[in-house]
């Protein structure tokens, strides 16, 4: 066998030098042709809707409409509709409440998963895991459920007790209400993550800080959490880009209340643009300026964060 | 017919339903041989009507897919129409034809379905055929009627009432019995309803004169109607929340939210709400704006349009007609709680059972087509009827939430409607 290798392996080299350099090419192919097929076509795409236009042509009272270009007005009517700059500021409050909860819970029981001697550690993992496995429809319909005063447990023992309803859905509790639901989901993902990263800290850490007089809490405050610091920011950029992409969450409630309108958050405007209004190079245009915003400020987030997280940079 | 998009359990399990079919959606009909034509439609009496027509037409197959409701659907055939793969035939409300017909889904099929048109009210013909011009076959009408909780009026000692104002007397009425209870909802989002109520008093949201139009969403008629709402609402004496939710719908069955003016197929979907109440309710005419008048207008209703990806015209008509004219096919209709839309499926209804939810009104038919005769003719929809009942439901509903006037919200939904059409190249005129 092994002389076989020695003795075709040479001749390979030097009748077949080409098929060599293919190789790691062919391996490449598959990942680049399904890269190709589905990312850079449809983003070009995109692209290319965002600069057409349905336009009416011929006569009667309808006509027919057809496409043209457009130039940059679908991008113009973009930045001047005040409704899809609203929903960012809706955005901001929702991600405000959203990704420190979030992001606080998870790192907590992260913690107190990972101290030493505690108890039931696997079945409150399990437990605190649970909701990410649950569809964020059908959360939200669950959540609704729980949210509307006439089907909801809590304004049930409220009004045995003579108090009255609570709004959940209106007024000032929508943002933590909407929030609440994607905190509940995400938590246990979060927490999985920073969790990993914690089992990840050698032992001979902890020992050391505990034979020197720490705490637990001096411990958790000084060792792990910076240990963890890069763990950290990746949750925190998951979490940003999950704000920035919030849909259906708001969109599955927005039937149950007149307060969530249909361009509550600019992905609700995109989809009213492209399927209600039957206006896909607006929805494209938005698109487009929604994905450089998000890549925008996740660049942002990093370069803030890399150097302490990471160690890295000059 | 109206598939609501409140009842999103039901429309998900449909969703799934329709996915799950569709990698069986694929054989197309050869040209020698049966004919195999697609046909996507909502609703419960879609697939019995299918079925029927393919156990007695076997040269013409017809494949059914529920595609959702009403504007999911429609959605749907625009994507479907750009790449040429459209159902050959499609249910379409008739508010949102004239999109269809700017999208270039519906085709004219002026030369199938001509000699139709005496089977049909002018009001309802008028629907799908505009200038002389016929773009579908009117299936089910849904012309505005009060569905009421009559055990609970009676209880109150109320009566139906018969005009607006009574109505709104009523209201006071029913709110001194009982501070929790309401004669019925202002859903701010239901774009349908308030046209309806607006048509009934008289106002033309978009009118057309050759190829201009004229868009008066803030007339008088219509500023009188939010204003009418916007006193209840004042006074609270109506509920201003959304339909068909599952706070509306416990509040329905706790006898809370006493009446629902809406389409005839009001009574099919309460039934699908608060099927325990059966017998409880009661159909009556919509109250009237002016004291004796008669008039009401749709709401909802659909008509079979046959797409621009057809390459079965006529098999496609044939199937469009059959179900909107067929006694059999009429039959079907009724008993699935569909108000047909020909005359001929209208007396047909005079035979029949009073629907599931009202057994007890034995009249209930009698006062539909009575109902139906009245409906407005000549109600014109314009062509972005979809961007004005999404602009009309966020500005309603902010209108509602902020406690700003409803008449700004109609100025506003109009601004938007005529800048659409306007940036689209129509030539449009706001008033």
């Amino acid at each position: 066998m092994t002389v076989d290798v020695r003795t075709q392996t040479p001749r390979l080299r030097r009748s077949k030098p080409a098929r060599r350099w293919a190789v790691p090419y062919a391996f490449l192919t598959p990942a680049g042709v399904l890269f190709v097929v589905f990312l850079a076509i449809p983003i070009l795409y995109a692209l290319y809707l965002s600069f057409r236009a349905m336009k009416v042509t011929g006569g009667g009272p309808f006509g027919v409409r057809e496409e043209t270009w457009a130039g940059f007005e679908n991008y113009i009517a973009t930045f001047t509709d005040s409704e899809f700059l609203a929903g960012f500021g809706r955005l901001a409050i929702y991600g405000v409440i959203a990704v420190p909860v979030t992001l606080g819970l998870a790192l907590l029981f992260a913690l107190l998963l990972d101290l030493p001697r505690v108890r039931a550690a696997r079945f409150s993992r399990v437990a605190i895991f649970i909701p990410y496995a649950v569809p964020g429809v059908i959360a939200s319909l669950l959540w609704g459920f729980l949210y509307l005063p006439s089907t909801s447990p809590l304004n049930w023992v409220l009004n045995n007790l003579g108090i009255p309803d609570v709004e959940v859905l209106t007024g000032g509790a929508l943002f933590p209400a909407v929030a609440n639901i994607a905190i509940w989901g995400g938590v246990g993902f979060n927490m999985i993550i920073i969790y990993t990263s914690l089992r990840g800290i050698p032992n001979e850490m902890h020992e050391a800080a505990r034979i020197d007089g720490a705490s637990e809490w001096d411990i958790a405050l000084r060792i792990k959490i910076p240990l963890v610091a890069p763990a950290l920011v990746l949750t925190g950029l998951f979490s940003l880009i999950g704000t920035l992409q919030v849909y259906g969450e708001p969109m599955t409630l927005r039937p149950m209340t007149n307060e969530i309108s249909q361009t509550w958050v600019p992905l609700m405007k995109i989809y009213r643009d492209a399927f209600a209004r039957d206006d896909l190079s607006l929805a494209a245009a938005s698109s487009v300026v929604l994905a450089l915003g998000t890549l925008v400020v996740s660049i942002v987030l990093l370069r803030i964060t890399q150097k302490q997280a990471f160690g890295e940079g000059q | 017919m109206r598939t609501s998009q409140f009842m999103a359990p039901a429309v998900l399990a449909a969703a799934a339903l329709a996915l799950s079919g569709c990698s069986a959606a694929s054989g197309d009909g050869a040209s020698d041989g049966p004919v195999t034509i697609e046909y996507w439609a909502w609703g419960t009496s879609q697939k019995p009507l299918v079925d029927a027509w393919n156990a007695s037409h076997p040269d013409i197959q017809v494949k059914h897919t529920d595609a959702g409701g009403g504007s999911d659907s429609s959605a749907k055939l625009v994507t479907a129409t750009r790449a040429g793969n459209a159902p050959d035939v499609a249910l379409v409300e008739y508010n949102t034809l004239p999109a269809m017909i700017v999208a270039g889904v519906a085709i004219d099929i002026s030369d199938q379905i001509s000699d139709l048109s005496d089977d049909f009210a002018p009001g309802v013909w008028s629907q799908a055929t505009f200038d002389g011009t016929s773009y579908g076959v009117p299936q089910d009408a849904g012309p505005q009627a009060l569905t009421y909780n009559k055990a609970r009026f009676d209880e109150l000692g109320i009566d139906v009432p018969t005009t607006w104002a009574e109505f709104a007397d009523a209201a006071q009425k029913v709110h001194d019995a009982d501070p929790d209870t309401y004669i019925t909802t202002f859903a701010p989002a239901e774009f349908g309803g308030f046209a309806g109520f607006a048509q009934q008093a008289g106002a033309e949201w978009w009118s057309v004169d050759g190829d201009e139009w004229t868009v008066n969403f803030d007339d008088e008629k219509s500023v009188a109607v939010a204003d009418y709402w916007q006193d209840l609402i004042d006074r609270d004496l109506v509920l201003a929340e959304p339909l068909l939710t599952p706070e509306w719908n416990a509040e329905l069955n706790d006898g809370k939210v006493l009446s629902w003016p809406a389409g005839l197929w009001a009574a099919g979907v309460l039934n699908g709400v608060a099927g325990d109440m059966a017998g409880d309710w009661a159909m009556a005419p919509l109250p009237q704006w002016t004291e004796g008048e008669s008039a009401v207008a749709f709401q909802g209703g659909s008509a079979a349009v046959v797409t621009s990806s057809s390459k079965h015209v006529e098999a496609a008509a044939e199937f469009a007609s059959w179900m909107a004219t067929a006694d059999e096919a009429l039959k079907i209709q009724i008993r699935e709680g569909q108000y047909p839309a020909s005359l001929q499926g209208q007396e047909l209804t005079l035979e029949s059972d009073p629907p599931t939810f009202m057994p007890q009104q034995d009249d209930y038919w009698k006062i539909a087509a009575e109902i139906a005769a009245n409906t407005i003719p000549e109600i014109s929809w314009g062509p972005n009827v979809n961007v004005a009942s999404t602009a009309f439901q966020d500005a309603m509903s902010a209108a509602v939430t902020d406690g700003t006037p409803l008449r700004d919200a109609l100025t506003k939904t109009e601004k938007v409607v005529v800048d659409d059409m306007e940036s689209e190249g129509f030539t449009v005129t706001a008033e």
